[in-house]
């Protein structure tokens, strides 16, 4: 019995983790592409939120949740024009860029959010079921970690696989990688820098508008002022961690979202610690993977580096 | 022979959009840009709020008035500038070293976390003392935070922006459970509220002009803004912080320890901003909880930046905005416009000063390349 | 016969500076056309110009008689430009393949470097270069990243090629290697563009056209002009570096030793062994050159000899003290000073005016400061004082040095490093892009140091210049010292091999 249900709980944290990576897994691909073509995007936890708000305004007044999908990329997307007309066409310092972002859309979405409900209770929408995938669902206790999950979760595992062969296999991911280590290179031969970089923001961007919009509505129905918390810099972290590599950073995201499936499971572990030590565990992972790295020999050498002729 | 792919169509005329670093910088044009962002910034606010079904004219004349009508408003308006005006410091500080730390909002916590420990440890002190140590310990419990940020940077080379970051959620996690549970929580009542008990009068810091609202609080904001700008303008280390912001190599180059100098910019960073978290809690709360220091430290990078950096314009910045957020509450009465419009509206205003930065520094240039 | 490419009355400015005024230069088929000018006379411009890379502001361009306008460097890489420019514009992480490939738009949107691979090896069979596509560049030697530039010209169809200071970073065997493949190119039928100021390789082009100040002064024929004449062409008047060549008589005795350099080793950060055993030692008084083409160790010396690296093993020692670990500040306190090769990003803090620039590292010290301020009226004194000693051209001693031209920022470093130090100057490359008239001035200035006493490390790649000043030379190649010469004793062929690596028997 005790076995019965340890095993249980094992793969409840191990489901758990799938379905928590997710969002930082959309955030996090979408910024290794953007980082790639060397724009040091910060403004990643304020994209997410923006997806995530879009999503909530969207499935409610709508009840469309598929529909809040679209617009949440959307969302990201405008946001992308933003820091990119920011970095590339402005030259504004990526890491300021990042942070006016984020400080803008937190306050945005609390404004918006506040003006929606204002004088009503908040309205609730109802979030993804899963879809489990046929025959693959039934093998024994794989299957219920991996195949159980929401559409997009497959969609999100899916995009690694796919944004490594983009980076690696095909000529526009040589010119990205070439942009983020050295776009004169590009430059001298007649191809616009600025337009790529337009488009590898955008194509980031939009990956972490979707990663809100899951964030929304994959695991709640109702929004909060700090939903994303933290999710997007953990993204940027596990870029990091993951020294900008698409395995490395599928590792990373992974690692952050046990921790984080471990503490919601904490009440149900019996574990007798306060459970705030269990919400900090990704935090300090972060903060503890990073001083382990030390020195990065893959880190794009013109990262964050506004490009002038 | 080529293989390239070809342009399509015959050569047309394009109009492109260039950059160049202006040669002479004059000081009304920079000041023009800036007054335009202010104006384009709050054009942009009042189409969020019109988008919204706000009433514009409303809103802005019932935050105004808010904010700056009254002298009881002014009054209002200045202690909602203190913390801001310290957090502004805290991030002209950091920033002028080009040391990206957006930890002040933890730092804000941590100051109001070590002035709490010297508040229980200290008791029994003469007033002047009891209140002198508290600062002290809350200035400390700021200073400690950024330099272990600084640390981090120097000797791990962790990205000081991540770092802080990282450091903020875990601050707030530590207070909540010190508070909501832990060893610091309100006993007396049955339900936890996630606060301490209230602060006893002896450790409250003292009204300034018998207001019940200002208090010594705001005069450490100002005697800490004239600071930050003797530091910055007229000593060896202001020279070294300076320096650094613009060229580390050079500096390192010629003998100045560049670690040292980030751990020092981050103390001096992190203690201004603990001094937010000791003034908002033993001069506003008189108690201990999370809400009250929401969102200090990251407004304070905002109050910063407006204020161009320098510690003088961030006092003008922390006033203006002390008054917005000040009047936020009457907007919100009379308009029923959300308090939250204040926070967006900053954000909306830093964009456009940054995008006037870059309009002060370069001119944008039409070239005809073809046609 | 008509001229395949050329510029009518073109004229490009940049903010604040003309770069090019009405511009005549045409380039027949088949020829090696030379730009030769001094640092700043335009050379790159016109032939960014030619590129695509700027557009011209006035006048404009013609090819094969028709006149055209370049939009961007696609443009002139149609109509079969190819550029290779001075400092390389390579991704050191992607192959040679990659390098090459990145931005050539073919075979759709998948990557195809089979096809490509194909391409390039015929490419080196045609012209005989040596060069495996799938070496990653960061390995290969500054000599061979050169011929992957040529590559990248010539995979993109280059019918005519300009090359801007392409032997600025060879050793001078590598020069010559790579002038006899730009023979055989020309012999190919492929029209050269070679920007130079090296007089060797001007006279073996087939014409010369002369800019100053980025106006024509005349096209020639290196045959029916002197070396001497198109050297007053460039610089508009009689220059004789050589006059500085007088060496102190107390220094050819025997000098006190200064400086003593014992088998110190440096590892990068990427592992790799950028000094390997380097023992030097200088005298009172003596100038010891150090000849070598950059990259391969100075940088690392220089940075260890002014504390800024720590090395891995061996020791430094300044009048009889060991000093290797010490940081920068103790080497400064001891009277080192330093003329580093990035004057900007090392030497200055550009947006810091004059004045601060003058105290930068000495910030702290008892005469710029009064109780816990910096004394402005001192700093500011001792500026001007230093102005008008150096002649640095300015406004005034409040104006930011990144207004300064290049030559009046390095007087500047040279300044601030003479005035604090007293026993061991270290100038790297102190003459690297300056005007000859400003050469002339530093070398003067640190001849005078030397008869003050002072033991001086000199590193440059004009070789010339250093057999004119030095009292010894060592060749660095490789991180490894391959041989100190006397230069009374000495030829370039002979430093040129110790440059290329080929070590030279202890004889001192």
């Amino acid at each position: 019995m005790g076995e019965l249900f340890q095993q249980t709980i094992l793969i409840s944290i191990l489901a758990g983790m799938v379905r928590i990576a997710t969002p930082i897994l959309f955030a996090a691909i979408g910024e290794l592409v953007t980082q790639r073509a060397g724009i040091w995007n910060m403004g990643v936890e304020g994209t997410m939120l923006m997806g995530a708000f879009t999503a909530y305004f969207v499935a409610t007044a709508t009840g469309s949740i598929w529909l809040a999908v679209v617009m949440a990329m959307v969302a990201g997307a405008l946001v992308g024009l933003i820091i990119a007309f920011m970095t590339v066409t402005m030259r504004v310092d990526h890491f300021i860029t990042g942070l006016a972002v984020n400080l803008l859309i937190a306050g945005l979405t609390l404004y918006w959010f506040r003006m929606y409900i204002k004088g009503r209770a908040q309205p609730t929408f109802d979030g993804f079921e899963n879809v489990p995938i046929p025959v693959l669902s039934s093998i024994p206790i794989v299957g219920e970690i991996l195949f159980d999950q929401r559409l997009l979760t497959y969609v999100a595992f899916a995009a690694v696989p796919a944004v490594w062969y983009l980076l690696y296999r095909t000529r526009w991911g040589l010119e990205l990688r070439c942009l983020g280590e050295n776009p004169k290179a590009l430059d001298i031969k007649g191809l616009s820098v600025a337009v790529r970089q337009y488009a590898a923001v955008l194509f980031g961007s939009v990956m972490t508008g979707l990663g809100g919009g899951f964030l929304m509505l994959g695991f709640s129905d109702r929004f909060l002022a700090d939903i994303t918390a933290g999710r997007g810099w953990l993204a940027i972290v596990a870029l990091i961690a993951g020294n900008w590599m698409p395995k490395g950073v599928l590792a990373a995201v992974l690692v952050f979202a046990l921790l984080e499936s471990v503490a919601t499971h904490v009440q149900v572990l019996g574990i007798d610690v306060p459970h705030q030590i269990f919400l900090a565990l990704p935090y300090l992972a972060s903060i503890l993977l990073l001083m382990g790295l030390r020195r990065q020999s893959r880190q794009p050498q013109r990262l964050g580096i506004p490009y002038f002729r | 022979m080529t293989s390239i792919e070809r342009d399509t169509g015959a050569p047309r005329p394009i109009t492109r959009i260039r950059i160049e670093p202006r040669v002479n910088r004059k000081p009304i044009w920079t000041f023009s840009m800036y007054l335009a962002a202010t104006l384009f910034g709050l054009v942009l606010s009042a189409l969020l709020l019109w988008t919204s079904g706000a009433d514009v004219i409303k809103a802005f004349s019932a935050l105004l008035n808010g904010g700056f009508g009254s002298q009881k408003a002014l009054v209002a308006t200045l202690a909602k500038a203190t913390p801001l005006i310290l957090t502004g410091l805290a991030t002209v500080v950091a920033f002028r070293a080009q040391v990206w730390s957006i930890g002040q909002e933890g730092q804000v916590y941590a100051g109001a976390m070590g002035a709490y420990t010297g508040y229980l440890m200290l008791a029994g002190l003469p007033p002047a003392l009891y209140i002198a140590g508290i600062i002290l310990c809350g200035m400390i419990g700021g200073a400690v935070l950024g330099a272990l940020a600084a640390i981090l940077k120097d000797r791990f080379d962790v990205n000081e922006i991540i770092s802080t970051v990282m450091m903020n959620y875990l601050i707030v996690f530590l207070l909540s459970y010190l508070i909501g549970g832990g060893p610091w929580t309100e006993v007396s009542t049955s339900v936890v509220y996630q606060q301490t008990a209230p602060i006893s009068e002896a450790a409250q810091l003292p009204a300034l002009f018998g207001s019940s609202k200002l208090h010594l609080g705001f005069g450490f904001a100002i005697v800490a803004a004239l600071v930050c700008y003797v530091v910055l303008d007229k000593t060896p280390l202001g020279y070294e912080i300076r320096a650094m912001g613009y060229n580390p190599v050079a500096l390192a180059y010629r003998g100045t320890n560049i670690g040292r100098t980030i751990v020092l910019v981050m103390i001096l960073s992190g203690a201004i901003a603990g001094l937010a978290g000791v003034s908002e809690i033993f001069g506003t709360a008189h108690r201990l909880r999370s809400d009250t220091l929401f969102n200090l430290g990251y407004t304070g990078i905002i109050i910063g930046m407006i204020g161009g950096l320098r510690p003088l314009g961030t006092v003008v910045a922390g006033v203006i905005f002390g008054g917005l957020s000040s009047g936020a509450l009457y907007m919100k009465l009379l308009a029923q416009v959300p308090a939250a419009l204040v926070p967006a509206m900053e954000g909306i205003l830093m964009l456009t000063f940054l995008c006037a930065g870059v309009a002060a520094r370069y001119k944008i240039v039409r070239v005809q390349t073809d046609g | 016969m008509s001229p395949i490419l050329r510029t009518v009355n073109l004229t490009k400015r940049f903010p604040g500076v003309i770069a090019n005024e009405d511009v005549n230069f045409d380039l027949v088929a088949g020829e090696i056309h030379c730009l030769f000018g001094e640092n700043g006379a335009g050379k790159s411009t016109l032939s960014s110009c030619l590129f695509g890379f700027y557009q011209p502001e006035g006048g404009g361009l013609e090819l094969r008689g028709e006149p055209v306008k370049f939009r961007s460097p696609r443009d002139a890489i149609h109509a079969g430009i190819g550029m290779v420019h001075q400092h390389f514009v390579l991704v050191p992480d992607f192959t040679v393949l990659e390098n090459i490939v990145v931005g050539t738009h073919e075979n759709g949107w998948k990557l195809n470097l089979d096809e490509a691979r194909g391409r390039v090896e015929d490419l080196c069979r045609e012209y005989d270069i040596d060069l495996d596509p799938n070496a990653t560049v960061r390995n290969l030697a500054v000599g061979q990243q050169q011929w992957v530039e040529i590559l990248k010209a010539l995979y993109l169809g280059a019918e005519i090629l300009i090359l801007d200071e392409p032997s600025a970073v060879l050793t001078p065997e590598e020069s010559i290697r790579l002038f006899r493949i730009i023979n055989h190119m020309k012999e190919l039928g492929l029209s050269i563009v070679l920007i130079s100021h090296k007089m060797v390789e001007v006279m073996q082009s087939d014409r010369v056209t002369v800019l100053r100040k980025g106006k024509v002064v005349d096209t020639v024929r290196p045959g029916e002009v002197t070396p001497k004449e198109l050297t007053r062409m460039m610089v508009g008047r009689d220059v004789e570096l050589r006059v500085i060549r007088d060496r102190s008589a107390e220094g050819a005795a025997a000098p006190e030793t200064v400086l003593v350099v014992d088998n110190v080793s440096y590892r990068d950060n990427r592992e790799n062994l950028a000094l390997d055993q380097i023992s030097l030692t200088i005298g009172k008084g003596e100038i010891l050159g150090l000849a070598g083409v950059s990259g391969n160790g100075q940088k690392e010396l220089f940075e260890i000899l002014s504390g800024i690296l720590i090395p891995e093993s061996g020791n430094v020692t300044l009048a009889d003290e060991r000093i290797e670990g010490l940081p920068s500040r103790q080497y400064m306190d001891r009277g080192v000073g330093l003329v580093p090769d990035d004057r900007f990003r090392e030497g200055l803090i550009p947006e810091f005016d004059i004045q601060e620039n003058m105290i930068l590292g000495w910030q702290r010290h008892d005469d710029y400061t009064q109780g816990p301020f910096l004394n402005q009226k001192q700093i500011g004194t001792i500026a001007e004082g230093l102005i008008d000693e150096f002649q640095i051209k300015t406004p005034s001693a409040t104006t930011p040095v990144n207004h300064l031209s290049g030559g009046n920022a390095q007087k500047v470093i040279l300044a601030r490093e003479f005035v604090h130090s007293n026993k061991l100057l270290l100038a790297n490359q102190p003459t690297r892009g300056l005007d000859l008239g400003v050469i002339e001035y530093v070398y003067k200035q640190i001849i005078a140091k030397r008869d003050e006493g002072f033991a001086v490390l000199l590193a440059s790649e004009e070789l010339e210049d250093l057999l004119n000043l030095s009292d010894r030379i060592a060749v660095i190649s490789g991180g490894r010292i391959t041989g100190v010469v006397d230069p009374e004793n000495t030829s370039i062929e002979e430093i040129g091999l110790l440059m290329a690596g080929e070590r030279k028997e202890a004889a001192e």
